[in-house]
């Protein structure tokens, strides 16, 4: 199994792989931690537009997104 | 290319979506194919993977382990790693706000709908040891492509997480291939 690292240790950091796959895994770090973060604001009684406002994207994209995990909806409805 | 495989084949394909939907993948992986192809006793692969030992249960147990140890992926912590991110660290500031396990994979608008729909989509690598089957199928001189195919191609991938399952449960590969090719020739 070729790992990252082990791609690192033999490779110059501009290797496409190395970094390719860096980006790869935070983009997956990313949206889970959005999705925590959401979630806990959700619970905090935070409007989407606040946290539209912090994530500094639209209040449509942010809803889009998460409204529909559940549990999240009832505030809403 | 589905066409040239045999009934088992095809059936340890179905059998690997029903594996990763049981198993809550938001991917069919090598690890199901895997699963799928033990579903099918009979057939070549089937009976040489359970020759060996390999179960239903320990290689689903061996995939539990590997994703408690990596739940991002084998290989994310190591590809943030290299960018400075220590994952490990991220998860347990998380953890300590949150609680256990409040930092898992179970996000993904996409593969929640998957799952719901009940499509899963194979991953690149497994699309590929699929690929490699037909290769196996053609090196051998086949005209169908039968379970045993499909392990060998996996084999041949040799980094997905069906062989790191394998290796854990104590599988040396030269002897699954050997006795592959064995049961081939007194079949033949």
């Amino acid at each position: 199994m070729d790992t990252a690292a082990e791609l690192a240790n033999g490779l110059d950091s501009k290797d496409p792989r190395v970094g390719l796959r860096a980006v790869s895994a935070l983009r997956r770090l990313l949206e889970e931690l959005e999705a925590l973060q959401v979630t806990n604001a959700r619970t905090h009684g935070w409007s989407w537009q606040d946290i539209a406002a912090e994530l500094g994207v639209s209040r449509q994209a942010v809803h889009k997104k998460h409204a529909a995990r559940r549990g999240l909806l009832r505030r809403d409805c | 290319m589905f066409e040239r495989f045999t009934h088992p084949a095809r059936e340890s394909v179905v059998a690997a979506q029903a594996a990763a939907r049981r198993l809550k993948s938001e991917r069919v992986g090598t690890q199901h194919l895997l699963i799928g192809i033990l579903e099918q006793p009979d057939s070549v692969a089937g009976r040489v993977l359970t020759g060996h030992g390999v179960t239903v249960p320990a290689v689903e147990r061996e995939i539990a382990a590997a994703l408690a140890r990596a739940p991002f992926g084998l290989g994310d912590a190591e590809a943030l790693g290299a960018i400075g991110i220590n994952l490990d660290e991220v998860r347990r500031r998380i953890e300590a706000a949150f609680g256990p396990d409040a930092l898992r994979r179970r996000s993904g608008k996409r593969g929640r709908r998957g799952v719901l729909s009940g499509h899963i989509p194979f991953t690149p690598r497994n699309k590929k040891v699929l690929e490699l089957s037909l290769r196996e199928a053609l090196r051998l001189g086949h005209s169908y492509i039968g379970t045993e195919h499909i392990l060998l191609g996996m084999m041949r991938e040799g980094r997905g997480m069906a062989m790191l399952v394998l290796t854990r449960l104590g599988i040396d590969q030269d002897a699954l291939r050997g006795k592959i090719l064995d049961e081939l020739r007194e079949a033949g």
